[in-house]
């Protein structure tokens, strides 16, 4: 589309200035545009009018007046990113202190690397709740989020501390298992905070990563663990399935409200 | 908009009476029954009221009322897709349904609407909001989420699919 075809359609609700008139004339696109827009002129191509139905409109302005009357302030969208973000903390000191009974900090990485990667993930569990819950006139793009969270699970990889203390798969079921059970009440609240406007998979993606990445983090500081393979299977792959989940249960719940 | 999202239930009574019309005429064409239509246009202005929180500051008030309702029957339409709704061909229904009163000229106004509904949902909701509802493609870009150029690109293609699909009409019309 040239910049005289956008100007084209820019004037499609009045006569085309004589410039433009030639322009369309000779050309194919903006021939069919023009021919488009104009086959839906005619009165009788229009749809009815909509018959509205008074009684309904009114119980609809009734209903609306009722609902402005019981909650007459309403709640700015940071208070819920911020009570997202609080039970995240709370969520993540609680775990750290349940998983750590016998010593939480057994990443045995070097401390700049432990510190780096887990500064990602706390970056990536902001980041996400903010995709997540924050209203946005365009619609965040899907490659953001998920070149955001391969970034995560590549640093976590690279990260590594090649160290394996527990057998193989009892310390990947543990990982596992300790990651979604500390994620049921992050992700709980993610999604009733998600209900609260329109559903975007993006958004719910965002929320799924960024609620689980609590407990990512939780493990990535306590777990003495240090392999690849346990490190995709007990951390990153839960990490991701749980993203996952928060997008299947998120299509099925019913929305509040259907605000961008 | 600023004083209705302190709670002035005058400034909501203004915002209805200026846009529930519209909007409700707006989901009609968008879902082909006015039934359905009513019932979105309640959930849409629930959610005004429920979600004026989100609302930015400054914003234009349209576009994000236009947003709400699209939302509202994406919703509506992912959520009633049943298989035995569907066309023999596994398509879905065109959206002028029974409900819909008879226009005077029934074939044309039918013709129109199969070949709305035959174009992909980025290229009608752009047409149907520059055709049927005067917005701008600027206001279009914020409801929709996407950038104006993007908008007019659809627009554009719907537009040119529109005179593809309509041509045979047009040219029983010219004779």
């Amino acid at each position: 589309m040239t910049p005289e075809c956008e100007r084209v359609l820019d004037c499609l609700d009045g006569p085309l200035p004589p410039d433009l008139a030639s322009h369309a004339a000779g050309c194919a696109d903006c021939r069919a545009l023009l021919e488009g827009f104009h086959v839906l002129a005619p009165p009788a191509a229009l749809p009815p009018p909509v018959p509205i139905n008074e009684a309904k409109l009114e119980q609809t302005r009734r209903q609306s007046l009722t609902e402005l009357a019981a909650h007459p302030l309403p709640t700015p969208w940071w208070k819920e990113v911020a009570v997202l973000l609080a039970a995240y903390l709370g969520v993540g000191a609680v775990g750290l202190f349940v998983v750590g009974r016998h010593g939480m900090m057994l990443n045995s990485a070097s401390p700049w690397v432990v510190a780096l990667v887990a500064l990602l993930i706390i970056v990536g569990v902001g980041g996400g709740a903010m995709v997540a819950l924050a209203p946005r006139q365009r619609t965040w793009p899907f490659t953001l989020v998920a070149v955001g969270a391969l970034v995560v699970a590549l640093a976590q990889l690279s990260g590594r501390s090649g160290v394996q203390v527990r057998p193989f798969l009892a310390g990947t079921l543990g990982c596992m298992g300790a990651e979604v059970a500390l994620s049921v009440v992050p992700l709980s609240l993610a999604l009733v905070l998600l209900c609260r406007s329109a559903f975007q998979p993006v958004r719910a993606l965002a929320a799924g990563l960024s609620s689980a990445g609590v407990s990512l983090l939780v493990l990535h500081v306590h777990c003495p663990d240090g392999s690849a393979g346990h490190l995709m299977l007990g951390h990153v792959l839960p990490w991701f399935v749980l993203a996952g989940v928060a997008v299947f249960i998120r299509s099925r719940l019913p929305s509040r409200t259907y605000a961008p | 908009m600023e004083r209705f999202c302190q709670g002035d239930a005058q400034a909501f009574d203004a915002l209805f009476q200026r846009y529930a019309r519209p909007v409700q005429g707006y989901l009609a064409r968008l879902t082909g029954s006015p039934a359905t239509a009513e019932d979105l246009a309640q959930l849409t202005f629930l959610s005004l009221v429920r979600a004026r929180g989100r609302y930015q500051a400054g914003a234009r008030v349209r576009p994000w009322l236009y947003a709400i309702a699209t939302n509202a029957a994406r919703d509506h339409a992912r959520r009633h897709r049943r298989p035995e709704d569907l066309t023999p061909e596994g398509e879905l229904p065109l959206t002028a349904v029974a409900d819909t009163p008879e226009p005077r000229d029934a074939g044309l106004e039918r013709a129109v609407q199969r070949a709305l509904a035959q174009l992909p949902e980025g290229q009608r909701l752009p047409i149907l909001m520059h055709r049927f509802e005067g917005m701008g493609f600027a206001e279009i870009a914020e409801s929709l989420g996407l950038t104006e150029s993007a908008v007019k690109v659809r627009a554009h293609r719907g537009y040119a699919r529109l005179r593809e699909l309509l041509a045979p009409l047009q040219q029983e019309t010219s004779r």
